[in-house]
C-alpha cells in the first residue's frame, strides 16, 4: 500500500448491538472497538454471527438495541450511503464487485463521492497497488478470477480513502499463498497507513498474524478478547474456538 | 421483390418505434425488477397529451416533449408511490404483475373515459417521400428511424460515458454495492424512471403517429412486442433490447409477405414464448 | 323489477361464480397462478357450441366452424367440462419450470392473447373474429327465447344454480380433505412440500384439469343462454375481472369467490344499470370508469386487505389422542433432567420409559402409541415384541445395531467448474445421531441437498438401506423413509401448527384426488390416527397450546420445532437436518437436542449438520469433518478436538 496516503483514521466504536433478519436475533449484546491504525480482528466459527455484526455496522441490518460511532459520530440505523460518506469502507464477502461494469468503471464507482478531477489520479494510485488490475482496466469485472475479483473489491474501498475499514473475509475462496499476502501486504498496509480496520475471518491463523486485537464469536456473542499472544497462549482460545464452554469476555487479561 | 423491400422499410419503422420504447421498458425492470406491464397505457397516455395539444394547434412534435415530460413524471409516481411500497412489503414477483396490471386498467381506461373510444389522428403532414433502391418512405418515417437512432446513440452515451449511466449500470447489477460506495441509490432509481418514462412517452407518440389512427386500447398488442424483444435480448439489457427490437421488428414486417398480414403478431408472440421457456436470460443477458 | 331481469342475473351470477370457484381452486387453494385461465371458459364455450350447432352449411352457411353435430343436451354441457379439463393438460408443463413468477404470468397472459388472436384470424376454426351465434339451447333445439310465459328461462336459472351448487360441493369435498391439505401446503411452500413426499406435478395437474373442467362448463352453459361466443368475449381483460373477483372476494375460500363474483362481475354490471345516464356524457365514459374502479379495487384490496373480504378459513382440528392413551406417552423429560445433574455421560443410554402399545401396526410409529385407533392404518404387521420396526419391506428381521443406514459413496458436485463437493465418502449407522462439520464452504449444505434429493450428484452414489437411490426424487426419498429438514423457514405459514404435522404423514388415504372425492367416511381413520400422533408429539414438545395457531405466527424456536415435530410425522427411518438449532436459543438448543438422542436410542437414525461445536460435543457420535469438499476425519468431538487437520481446518478456514 503507497505509503504517501495518510489517511484521517476513524474509531470505530459498537456497544451492544443486538441484531437480526426479523424474528429472533442473530447476535446479541456485542460490543467492539478499533483505533486508527489497528488491524482489529473478529473471528469464530461459521453462523456465531460474523458477518451480520458487519452488516449491522454499515446500515443493511437492522441494529435494535445498539449503538455504532464512527469517528465520534453516531451511524446507528443510517443508510448505506450515508454510513460511506461517514468515511466508512465496506467490502463484502460476495457481490463483491459490479459484474457487468469493467475494472475501470468499477473503480470509478468507488470514487463516486470524489471531485471529478481527482478520480483519474485516484484510480491510477490504487492500479499501482494492485498492478495486476492495471493490465485489465477494460475487462469486465464478473469475467475476473476469484483472486482478481478480491482485488478489485479492495481496490474500489480504496478510492475513497475511508478512515475505517471493514472487511467481510476477504480471503475467502482464494489459495493460501494469496491469502496471506492480501493479509500481510494489503490488509496491513491499510492500517500503517492510519486507517482503522475491522476484518472477519475465517482463517484464524493467518489473521491473528496480523491482528493486534481480536475478538472471538461464537453464538451470536463474544466469547473471548484479546491480542494474539495472549489468545495463542490461552488454551481456552482453541476450545471456544471449537466449541468448548464460553467463558465470560475479558477474563484474558490485557 | 418491391414488397419484400417495401416490407423491410416498415420492419425498420417498426423497430425504429420498437426500440425506443423496448429500451425505456427494460431500464425499469433492471434498476427495481419489476415487469411494468402498465407501460403500454403510459405510452398511449403520451400520445394523448401530444394529441390534445395538436387538437389546439400545436405541431404533434412540439407535443412530444410534452408527452416525454408527461410520462416521465407518471413513471416516477408509479415507482414511488405503487410499486416501490409493494416492493418493501416484500410482494411476490407474482403480486407484482397483478398490482402492474392493475395500473394498467387504471391508467389505460383512465385515458378512455377522457378521451373517449373513438379512435383519433394527428393533424400533421407526411413529408416528401423519399425512394431509393425499390425501397419508399415518407419523411415522417425517416424521422422516426432518425429518433430511434439519436435515441440509442444517447443511451449509450448516458450508460457508458457519464457518472449518472454508469451508477445507473451499477445500482441495476448490485443496490447494495451501490449503496456502499455512497450512491443514493434511491434518487437513482428515480432518475432511471425518468428516463425511461420519458422514453415511453416519445415511444408513445411516435407509435401514434406511425399507427395513423389510435385509441386508448391500441397498445394492448404493442405490449407483447415490447416484452418480445426485451425477452428477446435479455431483461435488463438495454443493448439487448435494441437487438430484440430489430429482430422483432423485421420479422413481423417481413413474415408479412409470406402469411396473412393478420397473423403477422404471432411471431412475435411465440419468439417471446420460446424464449421464456428456453432461455429467460435472453440472447445477451446474464441477469435472471 | 322484471322477471326476465332477474333470470338474466341469477344466470350470470351463476355463471360467474362457477368460473370464479374454479380459478380459486387453482389460484386460492393450490396456488397455480393460472393468467391463462379465461382459455379454459373459452374452450368449453366453444365446444359447447361446435356440439350444439348444426353443420355449418346449416342457417344459411354464413358461418364457417368445425364440427356442428347438433348434439342434443346435456351433451354439448359435457362436452364443455371435458374441453376445458383437456386444454389444461398441456399448461401443466409450464407450471413445473421454476420460472419466475411474473415471467411465467406474462407467459400465460401472452399465451391468452395469442390464442385469442388466432381464432380471431382463422375464420375456418371457429368463425373467427365474428364468433359463433344462432347456437341452439339445452332441449330446445330452438335458438329463440319466448317472452311468455318464462318458465323454460326459469327452469334454465335454476338448473345453472344447481349445478353451480353441485361444483361448490364437489370443490369443498376436495378441499376439505387431506388432498385439499396437501394443495395449501403446496401453496405455501411447494420446495418443502416436495421434501415431505408430496407428488407436486400431479397435484398441479389435477387443479388445471379440475379448474379448466369447471371453467369448461361454466363456459357452456354461458354460450348456450347467450346463444353466441366470440373472441371479444374473452379477452385478458377477463382474466383480470376473475382474479380481481377472486382477490376481492377472498382468495383460498370459495364462498369468497361467490363473493367476488357476485362484487365484481356481476356487480359492476347491476351498477351501471342505476347510474343515470345522460346524453352529455361521452358513451363510454361508464365503462371506462368501470375499468379504472377495478383496477383500483385491485390495488386497493392487495395493500389494504390482501386476504379479501372473505379470508381464508381457519381449519381447527381438536387436538388430543383418544381416552386411554394418555400413560402411553413419552415422558421424555425425566431422562434429559437425570442427565444434567451427571454431566455428559452421552454412553449412558437415557432411562426412557417405553409405552407398552408402542409396537400397534408395527408400523414403527416409535413416539407415540395412541395407536389406539380401532383401525390401523393398512401396512406390514409386525407384531408384538419387535421394537422400533421401520416398514421397511421386510418384517422379520431385525437390523443390527450398526447396519448402514445411508452411505455416500464418492459423491461429488460440480457447478460452474468449482467442486463444492469433493468425492466424498462416508457411512451412517443404525440408531446414531451423526454430525457434520467444518468451516464455511466445506460443502456441508451441499452434501446434505444431494442426499436429500434435493440436488443432483455430479458424480457418486447415494445408497439407502443398500439401495443406490442416486437418481430418485426428493418427494419419493421422503417416501421410502429418508426425509430432510430445511434451514430456512420453511413451515406451511397459512397452514395452523396441527395441518402442518398432520400433512406431512406418509399413508393418508385421503390425500389423493380420488381419495379425497371418497369424503371424510373413506379416509376419516387414518386422519384420527394422524392427529392422534401429532397430538402426542405436540404434548411431547410442550406445543400443544399453539396447534391451532397459523405456524406462520409462532416464534423463531418453535417455528423449529415444529419443523422438526414435522418431519417426524413423516415416519422417517433417517432424518436429514439442516443446522435445526441455527438462531435458537441456547436452552431450547439444549432441549432440541435431548430430543434427538432419545429418538435416536428408539431406533431413529439422524444426520445433523451444525455449526455450534458445542452441540456436537453434548449430542453427537460420531462426528465427520468436512473442509474445502471432501471428508476431514471423523470420530468424537473429544478426539477429532486432539487431531491437528481438524484444529487446522478450522483455524485455517
Amino acid at each position: 500500500m503507497s505509503a504517501d496516503v495518510t489517511l484521517q483514521g476513524l474509531p470505530l466504536r459498537a456497544e451492544g448491538i443486538t441484531a437480526g433478519y426479523g424474528g429472533d436475533p442473530v447476535i446479541r449484546g456485542i460490543t467492539v472497538r478499533a483505533d486508527p491504525g489497528q488491524v482489529v480482528s473478529l473471528v469464530g466459527p461459521n453462523g456465531s454471527g460474523k458477518s451480520t455484526l458487519l452488516k449491522s455496522l454499515v446500515g443493511i441490518v437492522r441494529v435494535s438495541p445498539g449503538t455504532v460511532t464512527v469517528g465520534g459520530n453516531q451511524v446507528t440505523n443510517m443508510a448505506p450511503e450515508e454510513i460511506a460518506r461517514a468515511g466508512v469502507g465496506y467490502v463484502p464477502q460476495v457481490d463483491d464487485v459490479f459484474g457487468p461494469l469493467t475494472v475501470r468503471e468499477n473503480l470509478e464507482m468507488g470514487g463516486y463521492l470524489l471531485p471529478r478531477g481527482e478520480v483519474a489520479g485516484r484510480i491510477d494510485k490504487v492500479l499501482t497497488v494492485f498492478p495486476r488490475l492495471a493490465g485489465m482496466a477494460g475487462r469486465s469485472a464478473g469475467k475476473l478470477s476469484g483472486g482478481e475479483r478480491k482485488m478489485l473489491a479492495m481496490g474500489r474501498v480504496l478510492m475513497l480513502d475511508p478512515g475505517l475499514f471493514l472487511l467481510d473475509e476477504p480471503t475467502a475462496n482464494l489459495a493460501p499463498a494469496i491469502a496471506v499476502a492480501l493479509l500481510e501486504e494489503h490488509v496491513r498496509g491499510l492500517a500503517a497507513s492510519g486507517a482503522a480496520v475491522l476484518i472477519v475471518e475465517q482463517r484464524a491463523k493467518a489473521v491473528l498474524a496480523i491482528s493486534d486485537h481480536t475478538y472471538v464469536l461464537g453464538g451470536g456473542e463474544v466469547r473471548m478478547e484479546g491480542t494474539p499472544a495472549e489468545l495463542s497462549a490461552s488454551p481456552e482460545f482453541i476450545e471456544s474456538f471449537l466449541g468448548g464452554r464460553p467463558r465470560p469476555v475479558g477474563s484474558a487479561e490485557g | 421483390m418491391t414488397l419484400f423491400l417495401a416490407s423491410i422499410g416498415f420492419g425498420l419503422v417498426t423497430a425504429s418505434v420498437l426500440a425506443i420504447a423496448s429500451v425505456g421498458f427494460t431500464l425499469q425492470f433492471g434498476v427495481t425488477d419489476v415487469l411494468n406491464l402498465a407501460y403500454g397505457a403510459i405510452m398511449i397516455l403520451g400520445a394523448f397529451v401530444a394529441y390534445l395539444l395538436n387538437e389546439n394547434g400545436i405541431s404533434v412534435w412540439f407535443g412530444l416533449l410534452a408527452a416525454m415530460a408527461a410520462c416521465s413524471v407518471v413513471s416516477v409516481l408509479l415507482n414511488g408511490v405503487v410499486y416501490t411500497p409493494f416492493q418493501r412489503r416484500g410482494a411476490s414477483p407474482t403480486t407484482m404483475v397483478i398490482v402492474s396490471l392493475g395500473m394498467t386498467l387504471i391508467i389505460e381506461f383512465g385515458v378512455e373515459a377522457v378521451a373517449g373510444g373513438v379512435p383519433v389522428s394527428y393533424t400533421m403532414g407526411n413529408g416528401p417521400t423519399f425512394t431509393a433502391g425499390g425501397l419508399t418512405l415518407t419523411g415522417v418515417q425517416l424521422v422516426i428511424m432518425a429518433l430511434a437512432v439519436a435515441t440509442m446513440a444517447g443511451v449509450h452515451v448516458l450508460l457508458r460515458y457519464t457518472k449518472l449511466g454508469k451508477a445507473m449500470r451499477a445500482t441495476a447489477a448490485n443496490r447494495n454495492l451501490a449503496r456502499n460506495c455512497g450512491i443514493r441509490t434511491g434518487r437513482v432509481i428515480a432518475a432511471t424512471w425518468a428516463l425511461s418514462g420519458a422514453l415511453c412517452g416519445l415511444a408513445g407518440t411516435v407509435f401514434a403517429i406511425d399507427a395513423g389512427s389510435f385509441d386508448a386500447t391500441s397498445t394492448d398488442v404493442f405490449l407483447v412486442l415490447i416484452l418480445a424483444a426485451v425477452f428477446l435480448g435479455g431483461p435488463g439489457q438495454p443493448y439487448g433490447a435494441m437487438l430484440g427490437a430489430l429482430v422483432i421488428g423485421l420479422a413481423t414486417e417481413v413474415s408479412a409477405v409470406f402469411i396473412p398480414a393478420d397473423y403477422k403478431y404471432v411471431i412475435a408472440f411465440v419468439a417471446l414464448l420460446v424464449m421464456l421457456g428456453v432461455r429467460p436470460t435472453g440472447l445477451l443477458g446474464e441477469r435472471v | 323489477m322484471n322477471s326476465f331481469y332477474v333470470i338474466n342475473l341469477l344466470v350470470y351470477a351463476a355463471v360467474d361464480a362457477m368460473a370464479c370457484l374454479g380459478l380459486n381452486q387453482q389460484f386460492g387453494v393450490a396456488g397455480v397462478t393460472n393468467f391463462g385461465f379465461i382459455i379454459f371458459q373459452a374452450a368449453g364455450g366453444y365446444a359447447a357450441a361446435i356440439l350444439a350447432l348444426p353443420a355449418d352449411s346449416a342457417n344459411g352457411g354464413f358461418q364457417s366452424y368445425i364440427g356442428g353435430w347438433g348434439l342434443p343436451f346435456p351433451l354439448p354441457w359435457l362436452g364443455a367440462a371435458v374441453a376445458g379439463g383437456l386444454v389444461a393438460l398441456p399448461f401443466a408443463f409450464l407450471f413445473g419450470r421454476r420460472l419466475r413468477g411474473d415471467f411465467a404470468a406474462v407467459g400465460l397472459l401472452v399465451t391468452a392473447v395469442l390464442l385469442n388472436l388466432l381464432v380471431t384470424n382463422y375464420r375456418p376454426f371457429l368463425n373467427g373474429d365474428a364468433g359463433l351465434s344462432l347456437i341452439p339451447t339445452p332441449l330446445r333445439g330452438q335458438n329463440m327465447f319466448s317472452t311468455e310465459p318464462l318458465s323454460y328461462e326459469w327452469g334454465f336459472a335454476i338448473g345453472t344454480i344447481i349445478l353451480t351448487v353441485c361444483v361448490f360441493a364437489f370443490l369443498r369435498r376436495l378441499t376439505e380433505s387431506p388432498y385439499g391439505r396437501s394443495l395449501r401446503a403446496m401453496r405455501d411452500n411447494d420446495v418443502v412440500a416436495d421434501s415431505l413426499g408430496k407428488n407436486l406435478l400431479s397435484m398441479r395437474t389435477a387443479m388445471l384439469v379440475t379448474g379448466g373442467a369447471v371453467a369448461g362448463l361454466s363456459g357452456g352453459i354461458l354460450v348456450t343462454y347467450i346463444t353466441t361466443w366470440s373472441p371479444a368475449a374473452w379477452g385478458y381483460a377477463e382474466t383480470v375481472v376473475l382474479f380481481a373477483a377472486v382477490i376481492i372476494g377472498g382468495a383460498g375460500n370459495q364462498w369468497g369467490a361467490i363473493l367476488g363474483a357476485a362484487l365484481v362481475p356481476v356487480g359492476f354490471e347491476e351498477v351501471t344499470r342505476y347510474i343515470p345516464t345522460s346524453n352529455n356524457l361521452p358513451p363510454n365514459l361508464i365503462p371506462s370508469l368501470e375499468w379504472v374502479a377495478i383496477g383500483v379495487l385491485i390495488i386497493g384490496f392487495l395493500w389494504f386487505r390482501p386476504q379479501g373480504v372473505l379470508p381464508e378459513r381457519k381449519r381447527v382440528i381438536a387436538v388430543g389422542a383418544p381416552a386411554g392413551a394418555r400413560d402411553t406417552r413419552w415422558r421424555a423429560w425425566a431422562a434429559p433432567a437425570a442427565r444434567r445433574a451427571t454431566g455428559w455421560q452421552r454412553d449412558a443410554t437415557p432411562p426412557l420409559s417405553v409405552p407398552e402399545t408402542r409396537e400397534v401396526g408395527g408400523d414403527g410409529k416409535r413416539q407415540n402409541a395412541s395407536g389406539a385407533s380401532p383401525q390401523p392404518v393398512p401396512q406390514p404387521t409386525a407384531g408384538e415384541g419387535e421394537r422400533a420396526r421401520w416398514d421397511s419391506g421386510s418384517p422379520g428381521s431385525a437390523e443390527p445395531a450398526d447396519a448402514v443406514v445411508l452411505e455416500a459413496a464418492g459423491l461429488s458436485r460440480e457447478f460452474g467448474g468449482v467442486r463444492a463437493v469433493n468425492d466424498v465418502s462416508f457411512v451412517v449407522r443404525q440408531g446414531t445421531l451423526t454430525g457434520l462439520i467444518g468451516p464455511n464452504g466445506a460443502g456441508k449444505s451441499t452434501l446434505l441437498a444431494m442426499l436429500a434429493g434435493t440436488l443432483p450428484a455430479s458424480a457418486g452414489k447415494v445408497l439407502y438401506l443398500g439401495d443406490d437411490v442416486t437418481s430418485l426424487a426428493a418427494f419419493r426419498r421422503a417416501r421410502i423413509g429418508l426425509v430432510r429438514t430445511f434451514q430456512l423457514a420453511s413451515e406451511f405459514k397459512r397452514l395452523t401448527v396441527m395441518e402442518n404435522l398432520v400433512s406431512s404423514v406418509q399413508r393418508n388415504r385421503g390425500d389423493s384426488f380420488f381419495g379425497a372425492m371418497g369424503g371424510r367416511r373413506y379416509w376419516g381413520a387414518d386422519e384420527r390416527a394422524a392427529v392422534a400422533r401429532a397430538s402426542a408429539l405436540l404434548e411431547r414438545f410442550g406445543l400443544t397450546d399453539y396447534a391451532n395457531n397459523y405456524a406462520g405466527d409462532l416464534s423463531g424456536g418453535q417455528r423449529r420445532l415444529v419443523e422438526i415435530m414435522r418431519a417426524l410425522m413423516a415416519q422417517p427411518r433417517m432424518l436429514l437436518l439442516d443446522e435445526p438449532m441455527a438462531g435458537v436459543h441456547p436452552r431450547l438448543a439444549r432441549r432440541i437436542g435431548n430430543e434427538l438422542v432419545a429418538l435416536c436410542a428408539e431406533g431413529m437414525t439422524i444426520l445433523m449438520v451444525e455449526h455450534e461445536l458445542a452441540i456436537m460435543d453434548e449430542f453427537c457420535d460420531p462426528v465427520v469433518v468436512m473442509a474445502e469438499g471432501a471428508v476431514l476425519a471423523e470420530g468424537t468431538m473429544q478426539q477429532l478436538r486432539g487431531r491437528q487437520e481438524v484444529v487446522e481446518a478450522y483455524l485455517v478456514g
